[in-house]
């Protein structure tokens, strides 16, 4: 095996993590403020992916494009469900949390499936094969702007969070419900907020892979798996930790598919999780 | 055997973040006495217990129990040693009878349940709450709550008990109530610690007394000594004054 | 004092009466099968309940343990021969020896990392199963070679042999709750569960606890694991090691009321009667439909049944314990 292939492997990796990274974040995020664990959050890039894939088929749009509605389509939708279904059980044990998380999942799914067949569905753009070759590796354009894209969105909501009082007021929430309660803050608005954002995040992540990744309605279970290994290694609650964690596991999985197989990439994945849990269970950014 | 050291503290310290909040603190406990240890809010007394049980590594320092190091034993352990510690805020399992709570302490060294239930029994009788054994936990008073978080301890049978705060809150009946019980636990044998914000109790019911401020030891000695020491009376006082 | 003929003592042996003619009474052996995957159900959710219910460590992964039973058993019975009555006791020792590593890396940690590396160990096995096919056929399954009426290798002509291994297994994860209910081990689990603080400083070693409610819950599963591979004649990766099945495991004893001796029992009942009817009405013919109802009747009980149907049921049942006269009336 030559080293134009690993890299290229390396590469493919790294160009992947950043949907990784936004779909770790948005559950980080959630995580953070609302302490929800979200067994739901693949299904939310699941959804994403659908809302862009109808878009485009029945309207023509182009993928990038329709970001503009599947963002906020996914906003309300996480707004929904913090108000509906996460509300009435903050405060009761994890074990009804996950439960209930999970049986959104599975609603969610079966759904997708009612009204979309198990059909696998893809975007054809003009752009889809296009391809940039460089040193004998091969840059696939839509992943470029896939993971381009999920740069910017990254930088949007760290400035988000670190200029804007909106922002703020939702790390003082993560930080401490009390005492931002006690600076006037209104936590139940910052949870929907923070559900909405997780969930736009997760649906912008979809529609960013739309062009080069099939839709089908079980396609959010690997996401989610993928995400709680990042979030984990990358310390639950932290955003620089799961974009430090997204790279470590994308390029991780893209090497294992190399080496391994490309029915064991996930394997290699769930050893990240394993080695973490045994060697520093409080991740990358973690404090003991 | 009775006037022998049984637990050391030698040189423990612990730091959050900014705040030391115990520096370099060595005493000892004697077989069969009374300890009491006091100070004003924040001079790490319950930061100290913390350390003795496990349930905060300390950053420095030893912890000796009848001659064995049990510096950094996770609390488990260290309550098989034989130590065993009551919390602030008293942590009932709250769904539980009051009899099932003290049984969890009895099974530690009757491993058949039949056995300690009727170990629990004779707990509940010795601190009075046998009335209550039926009882949720969780819907009992806050003195009957510190009965029973001392009757769940007492439960594992411990050689050295650790009280923390048994009796902030009470009422002073209740108070000299608490004292009695635990005179009568000394009297039988049993090794007590008590952290304490109630000055005339702990100043009463003590054989000798640690003063901490600020995470470090000011005063020891026995109680006339104490009450008389200026340290004490600048640290106590002087932080009373600034609360009021 | 209870006669012998108070309704406390012949409710339930009538009960148990029942469970052992009713294969006799019905129609034909798809309600016998029925009945069949409900007392299997009732071995899962009940070994479920041993550590998520009493443990209060959801396992999102409890498939991975049945898969392990269900693997281990048939590859053996298939290689060397050895009857399944054997392998059994091997399937189950190896999915306890597979929860080892899993309690002693998780419970020391408290959060939502059982949960996930749970659902990573079953997804792991079912992705390994699937890559080695020299050895486990990958997605073709396995197959238990039809021997016709050997009950030597736990194969019979009749559903209602099934039946009755079923039950007694069902049974026994009734008798073993109930005892690890009473025992220290019990004690401790629902004392942890209710302020793990507490019991640490009262001598507990709770990640050895759970540990063990783990090793115990994951024998019974793979146990429960073989004899599905016996009576079903084939295993798919996906079906044994599928996250579909970890959460049926789990959303049975959750219907049912978790931490409870019959909650896993009565669950184990209403959802196989729920999936049942619901073949029979969609027929199929929606994809997808079925489980969304699934879906969307596990949120609905976290949101308004989250202690499950057994205290409703509790209540019906004193009721009738009370109103039901005593046997031999001149007794009472």
């Amino acid at each position: 095996m030559d080293l134009t292939t690993i890299f290229q492997a390396v590469i493919t990796g790294v160009l992947m993590a950043g949907i990784y990274a936004l779909v770790a974040i948005g559950l980080t995020l959630i995580f953070g403020v609302v302490r929800i664990v979200n067994f739901a959050q693949g299904e939310f890039v699941m959804l994403g992916m659908y809302v862009t894939w109808w878009l485009w088929k029945a309207g023509g749009i182009d993928p990038y494009l329709s970001l503009l509605i599947t963002m906020p389509v996914l906003f309300v939708f996480g707004v929904l469900v913090q108000r509906f279904l996460f509300r009435p059980i903050l405060s009761a044990p994890d074990m009804a949390q996950i439960f209930l998380t999970v049986g959104l999942s599975v609603v969610l799914m079966n759904a997708a499936l009612f009204f979309f067949t198990a059909d696998f569905r893809s975007v054809k753009t003009t752009y889809s094969e296009w391809a940039l070759r460089v040193a004998g590796i091969t840059l696939s354009v839509p992943r470029i702007f896939a993971f381009a894209g999920a740069l910017v969105l990254a930088g949007l909501l760290t400035l988000f969070l670190s200029k804007t009082d909106i922002g703020k007021a939702l790390r003082a929430v993560a930080q401490d419900r009390e005492v931002s309660m006690l600076l006037g803050i209104d936590p139940e608005r910052m949870y929907l907020l923070a559900v909405g954002l997780g969930a736009a995040l997760a649906g912008a992540a979809g529609g960013l892979i739309v062009p080069f990744f099939y839709v089908f309605p079980t396609v959010g279970v690997v996401f989610v798996l993928i995400a709680f290994v990042v979030v984990i290694l990358g310390t639950l609650g932290s955003i620089q930790g799961a974009l430090l964690a997204s790279l470590i596991v994308g390029v991780a999985e893209s090497l294992g598919i190399l080496f391994a197989g490309a029915d064991l990439g996930l394997v290699v994945v769930f050893a990240i999780l394993v080695a973490t849990l045994i060697l520093k269970p409080s991740g990358l950014m973690g404090q003991a | 055997m009775k006037g022998d050291i049984l637990l050391e503290v030698e040189g423990l310290a612990k730091r959050f973040g900014g705040v030391q909040a115990v520096a370099d603190l060595s005493f000892h406990v004697r077989e069969g006495e009374i300890l009491g240890m006091i100070g004003p809010n924040g001079s790490g007394k319950t930061t100290t217990f913390n350390m003795i049980t496990g349930f905060y590594p300390p950053d420095r320092g030893r912890v000796r129990f009848a001659g064995r190091d049990i510096t950094g034993l996770p609390p488990y352990e260290v309550c098989g040693c034989g130590i065993c510690r009551t919390f602030q805020v008293a942590k009932p399992f709250r769904e539980l009878t009051v009899i099932r709570n003290v049984m969890t302490g009895t099974l530690l060294r009757h491993p058949d349940p039949a056995l300690a239930e009727t170990r629990a029994e004779e707990v509940l009788r010795a601190v009075g709450l046998a009335e209550r054994a039926q009882m949720q936990a969780g819907s009992l008073t806050t003195i009957d709550q510190r009965r029973l978080e001392v009757a769940r301890a007492l439960g594992t049978a411990p050689r050295l008990l650790l009280l923390d705060e048994t009796m902030a809150g009470l009422n002073p009946t209740e108070v000299a109530e608490a004292m009695r019980l635990i005179a009568s636990l000394r009297d039988q044998g049993l090794t007590v610690v008590v952290v304490e914000h109630v000055m005339r109790a702990v100043m009463s019911l003590s054989d000798r007394i640690v003063v901490l401020d600020q995470g470090t030891k000011i005063a020891e000695g026995n109680p006339r000594e104490i009450s008389s020491d200026p340290r004490v009376i600048q640290a106590y006082l002087g932080a009373e004054y600034q609360r009021a | 004092m209870k006669a012998a003929g108070s309704p406390e003592y012949y409710l339930p042996a009538g009960i148990l009466l029942f469970l052992i003619v009713l294969p006799f009474l019905l129609p034909n052996p798809f309600y016998v099968h029925i009945v069949v995957m409900m007392a299997v159900f009732v071995v899962l959710g009940g070994a479920w309940n041993l550590i998520g219910g009493y443990g209060g460590q959801l396992s999102l992964g409890h498939a991975a343990f049945f898969g392990t039973g269900a693997y281990v058993s048939t590859l053996l019975v298939n290689a060397y021969g050895i009857s399944p009555w054997i392998t059994m006791w091997l399937g189950g020792l190896a999915a306890l020896l597979l929860s080892l590593p899993v309690g002693i890396i998780c419970f020391r940690l408290q959060g939502p990392y059982f949960a996930i590396a749970t659902i990573g160990l079953a997804e792991t096995l079912r992705l390994l199963v699937l890559h080695f096919r020299d050895i486990t056929s990958g997605a073709q399954g396995l197959t238990v070679p039809f021997r016709g009426d050997a009950p030597w290798l736990l194969q019979f002509g009749s559903k209602i042999p099934y039946y009755y291994i079923a039950l007694i297994m069902a049974v026994g994860v009734v008798l073993i709750t109930r005892r690890m209910e009473r025992a220290r081990l019990g004690h401790y689990l629902v004392a942890i569960g209710q302020n793990q603080d507490a019991a640490e400083a009262l001598g507990i070693n709770s990640a050895r606890a759970k540990a063990r409610a783990l090793a115990l819950s994951a024998f019974v599963t793979g146990v429960a694991g073989v004899f599905y591979a016996q009576y079903t004649y084939v295993i798919h990766p996906d079906s044994v090691f599928g996250l579909g099945l970890s959460i049926q495991i789990a959303l049975v004893a959750i219907v049912g009321g978790v931490g409870t001796t019959m909650g896993p029992v009565l669950g184990a009942v209403i959802m196989e009667f729920f999936i049942q009817s619901t073949q029979i009405i969609f027929a199929g013919q929606y994809p997808g439909l079925e489980l969304m109802v699934y879906g969307g009747l596990l949120v609905a009980v976290i949101l308004w049944r989250p202690r499950g149907v057994i205290p409703w049921f509790a209540r019906l049942y004193q009721g009738l314990v009370a109103r039901l006269p005593a046997a031999g009336g001149a007794r009472a």
